[in-house]
């Protein structure tokens, strides 16, 4: 059946090639629907692996103790609003009580500009102690050093900077040593911390400046945004956040009937976030950008019945000659099949070139799975929207069909 | 020898709008090896159909179809597809070649059906193309022949997978006389090979080159002669 096949590969190339500008307005439906479909799934797996890179600054065990959930929940706004402050001392209280701290740091956060000369960057910065690279396993010191407990306490004024940073205030120079400014005090950089990318700009240390958490205390505000890190020494992490929610229930007095006053946040409540939000956006996408591809299907066996109907001479002739059902079947079906490979393979390619031209502003790379994923559902919609035409061809009558004028 | 092809009781009805058109209405034919057969009746009369019929185009309504020994009425799609491809050589009246296809390609068609190697089949389809006198216009296609080129195309196209029987039906009816003799030589000469050949024609002069005739009317033979021996020209 070899040379069957090369048959009707040669017929359907003849039959797709010699009605050149009705198969390109066919396949153009599979083509916008390849297109569409490939590239969305490379924008969405783009997203899955920048959320995953900037997740990465906050591993699954660690838990961040706040005053306020990242994602709201139902809770009332004035009662979040009387909610007391994260304060320094839970820090070595968790330590003491809780069974499961493997390291813990505060966090006391603000925005501000850092300067240095004609330079600046608007960006966060945050007061913490040495123990916080602890319980970071993506920060990183690249040249320079992190500071230290005795710099921590007596509050020396020094400071760590993103990458981001450093780039930005110190373009062409070694950051190290020199000194730049918050307002009208001034730091000595001692570090610069790797690269960790972002997530579309977010919670990412690469823009951000970390100093010593009593020097941040002393010169700014002791009432700006304060939580604590703590990492967690066990794989149960549900375990681990519930003796941890007892303990800071136990810290602030509260008792059994009262609501907490506090909220622990961890990656899991970003990731469920995310996920809802990429289900939400990826499968509305997929499911308009697959309804293109079902009407590019429509069309392909619109087509496919038009070239029934064309050639059912031909097929009248070639059942003459000895051809079976199953060989006329195959024939038609090979031409739907080629049109959508053909359109499928152009869609991607198109959808590989636009995915390149995005990459400049967003990351994305079509991955592997989805190119070939793509291939089949051309093939795929080949083979289903050319059966009931290729069939109905297979079934044609041989003298009705060679009458046929 | 076994016959050939053997016809009993064949009929074949048609129900058009209510009514019953009996285009073949019990035909009783035994038909030998390398019988050279001319078929004539008037329009209607069920010539084509009974060629479609023997061609394995066509299943009876009623009666029996032995070819070569096997029961053809009680084949199913394949196997009639099968038989065509093997046993039988169709010419048309109107060529019926593939418009886009060489006469090379068109005449390796039969041989892709019977699943036979590249190589194999423009071997054959060569031998055929030079049997019929077309050596030299292998390559061109059908709009760059002329109609008794066509029909030559034709005939080495249903001869390549050698089969037991030629079934021509009309096949100088779209041809001018001087094409139409030529396609009557290559028939000749078939037969003298040792070929069956039957044809359907409406003039005497081409019937006239059979050994028999069969008269058919409204779905019946009513007249089947042994016609005297053609004259034949020896070189
Ligand atoms: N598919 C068909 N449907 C209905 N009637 C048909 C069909 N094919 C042939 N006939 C009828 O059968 C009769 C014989 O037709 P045909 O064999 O083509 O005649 P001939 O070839 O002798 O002119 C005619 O009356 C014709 O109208
Ligand atoms: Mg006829």
């Amino acid at each position: 059946m070899i040379s069957l096949f090369w048959e009707n590969l040669r017929i359907s190339l003849g039959s797709i090639f010699g009605n050149k500008s009705r198969s390109i307005l066919t396949a153009l439906g599979i083509v916008i629907g390849v297109l569409s479909v490939t590239l969305m799934g490379t924008l969405i797996s783009g997203l899955d692996r920048t959320f995953e890179k900037s997740m990465s600054f906050l591993s699954r065990d660690v838990l961040i103790i706040s005053r306020m959930d990242w994602f709201g929940g139902d809770m009332d706004w004035w009662e979040l609003r009387n909610r007391p402050r994260i304060k320094e001392d839970y820090v070595e209280q968790l330590r003491e009580k809780s069974q499961f701290v493997a390291a813990v740091a505060p966090m006391a956060e603000r925005g501000g500009s850092i300067i240095r000369g004609d330079k600046r960057i608007d960006t966060r910065f945050f007061g913490t102690t040495p123990e916080y690279m602890a319980t970071n396993e993506s920060a990183d010191v690249k040249t320079g050093r992190y500071f230290t407990d005795g710099e921590n306490r007596s509050g020396v004024r020094v400071m760590v900077i993103g990458g981001d940073v450093a780039d930005a205030l110190f373009p062409d120079e070694d950051p190290i040593d020199e000194y730049v400014k918050i307002g009208s005090h001034k730091f000595r950089v001692v570090g610069v911390l790797k690269k960790q990318g972002k997530f579309m700009g977010m919670f990412s240390l690469d823009n951000q400046a970390v100093l010593p958490f009593g020097t941040f205390q002393r010169l700014f505000s002791r009432r700006g945004w304060m939580n604590v890190r703590v990492k967690v020494n066990t794989d149960n992490y549900d375990e681990a956040k519930e003796e941890i929610y007892g303990v800071m229930r136990q810290i602030r007095g509260l008792k059994p009937m009262e609501k907490d006053d506090f909220a622990i946040n961890q990656s899991a409540t970003m990731e469920a976030q995310y996920k809802a939000i990429k289900l939400a956006i990826g499968g509305t996408g997929l499911f308009i950008t697959a309804l293109s591809l079902i009407v590019g299907g429509i069309g392909i066996m619109n087509i496919m019945f038009v070239s029934v109907k064309e050639r059912t001479k031909e097929i009248g002739v070639r059942k003459a000659l000895g051809a079976t059902q199953s060989m006329i079947l195959g024939q038609f079906l090979m031409e739907a099949v080629l049109i959508c490979l053909i359109a499928g393979l152009v869609g991607m390619g198109l959808a590989g070139g636009l995915s390149l031209l995005i990459n400049q502003f967003f990351p994305s790379s079509m991955p592997v799975g989805l190119a070939i994923g793509s291939i089949i559902i051309s093939v795929v919609i080949g083979i289903v929207s050319g059966l009931v035409p290729s069939y109905q061809a297979a079934r044609l009558d041989p003298i009705d069909a060679l009458r046929y004028e | 020898m076994a016959d050939l092809i053997s016809l009993r009781g064949i009929k074949r009805h048609y129900d058009v709008g209510g009514e019953v058109v009996r285009a073949l209405d019990g035909v009783d034919l035994i038909i030998n090896h390398n019988e050279y057969i001319s078929i004539m009746g008037p329009s209607g009369s069920g010539k084509s159909t009974m060629m479609n019929m023997i061609g394995c185009l066509d299943s009876p309504t009623e009666g029996v179809y032995e070819f070569e020994g096997e029961l053809v009425h009680e084949m199913d799609d394949n196997q009639l597809a099968s038989i065509r491809n093997r046993k039988i050589g169709f010419v048309f009246q109107t060529f019926n070649l593939l418009p886009k296809a060489t006469a090379l390609r068109n005449v390796e068609v039969p041989l892709i059906y019977a699943n036979i190697s590249k190589s194999e089949r423009v071997k054959k389809a060569e031998k055929a193309l030079l049997a019929v006198g077309l050596s030299d216009r292998m390559h061109h296609k059908p709009n760059e022949l002329s109609g008794g080129q066509r029909q030559r195309v034709a005939i080495a196209r249903a001869l390549v997978n050698d089969p037991s029987i030629l079934l021509a039906d009309e096949p100088t009816g779209n041809l001018d006389s001087k094409s139409g003799v030529e396609i009557m030589k290559i028939l000749d000469s078939l037969h003298d090979d040792g070929n069956t050949i039957i044809l359907v024609t409406h003039e005497e002069y081409i019937a006239e080159h059979a050994d028999r005739t069969i008269n058919l009317f409204d779905g019946k033979i009513k007249e089947d002669r042994q016609t005297k021996k053609r004259k034949r020209v020896v070189a």
